[in-house]
């Protein structure tokens, strides 16, 4: 009967596979030592009268979810920040290989150029100041002990703070391969070819990272959310 | 009533307790409130874990005389503190309600 509990409860909470396990070895301490509590002994009725005590598997999994999210939120506020690091030292690197490997700044279209190294600086910026905001906000909030209409819109907000860090990450690192991209034209591949590359890289796979724990935000979110309302 | 308290009980528990598991936090309720908090034991479970998150907790795994895997949980400083303020706000609300249910002032709050 137990086991059958546990495993209702587990499966609940799949949607936090780590949450899942370790729930699962404090409820079943838990259990077994009620049972081992209980005056008749380990009998099914003794189990039983455990597992009543302890509640609905699906109500309590719906406590857990809400838990789960808030922790999942706070680490996509910190995560945003990480992945801007990462943005700039990529960006810092290209830069100092450009210098080290003597690469002349060609002076044609330098208007072009000096318009998308405006728009590049504004919306990195715009990314720190956004994403500094959405971590301040979050971490500024009471961890709730359910999924109130409070709370959602809370989680609204720090959506479209996350969604607006992003956006304005993408520009940025648009504006980079567009400059990375003139900066290149017309060379042959080679290792500064192949550095810059990487660099590149690093920074659309940065935000690739930061989009990813807003969809997977997202998607926990509307998991709570009908796990609450069943 | 006793949901929007949870967090305070909980505490409470654990700070007369030192450090215990889920099971001990219920029983240590259970004796202190005379058995008067009927509600699922289930609950304790996620405040533990979002008390923990806040950072009101902190928690280690040991092994427990059964053989099974055994999460014990205890304050940190800033659990402590919280409690502290918790416990002087509800004192200040139970002094004022009891104030008007029973007829009685208030206890005057040194200025």
């Amino acid at each position: 009967m137990i086991p059958d509990y546990l495993e209702s409860l587990a499966r609940e909470l799949d949607f936090d596979r780590s949450l899942s396990r370790c729930v699962r070895q404090e409820v079943e301490d838990h259990l077994w030592e009620a049972v081992a509590a209980d005056a008749t002994g380990n009998t099914p009725q003794a189990q039983q009268r455990a597992i009543a005590s302890f509640g609905d598997a699906r109500a309590i999994a719906a406590q857990f979810a809400v838990v789960s999210l808030a922790r999942h939120t706070r680490r996509a506020a910190v995560a945003a920040l990480l992945v801007i690091a990462g943005d700039l030292i990529a960006m810092k690197a290209r830069v100092a290989w450009y210098a080290t490997a003597q690469l002349a700044i060609t002076d044609d279209m330098s208007a072009l150029r000096g318009l998308v190294i405006s728009i590049d600086r504004h919306a990195f910026w715009m990314s720190v100041i956004i994403g500094l905001g959405a971590l301040a906000y979050i971490h500024s909030r009471e961890i709730p002990a359910a999924f109130y209409p409070a709370y959602r819109r809370q989680l609204r907000r720090f959506s479209l703070l996350c969604r607006a860090t992003a956006s304005a990450l993408v520009v940025s690192v648009l504006s980079d391969g567009l400059l990375t991209a003139l900066q290149l034209r017309g060379m042959e591949l080679s290792m500064e070819i192949w550095v810059a590359i990487l660099t590149m890289a690093i920074e659309i796979a940065c935000v690739g990272v930061l989009l990813l724990h807003i969809r997977r935000m997202t998607v926990r979110a509307a998991s709570t959310a009908a796990l609450v309302k069943t | 009533m006793l949901k929007g308290h949870l967090d305070m009980i909980v505490l409470a528990a654990l700070a007369a307790a030192g450090s215990a598991h889920g099971y001990a936090v219920i029983e240590e309720i259970k004796r202190r409130s005379g058995g008067a908090f009927d509600l699922p034991e289930g609950t304790i479970y996620p405040a533990l874990h979002r008390l923990e998150q806040a950072g009101l907790l902190k928690s280690t795994w040991t092994t427990a005389d059964s053989g099974r895997r055994r999460r014990v949980y205890s304050l940190t400083r800033t659990g402590t503190r919280a409690l502290v303020e918790r416990r002087a706000v509800w004192k200040q609300f139970s002094d004022a309600i009891g104030g008007l249910l029973g007829g009685n002032r208030p206890r005057e709050t040194p200025a």
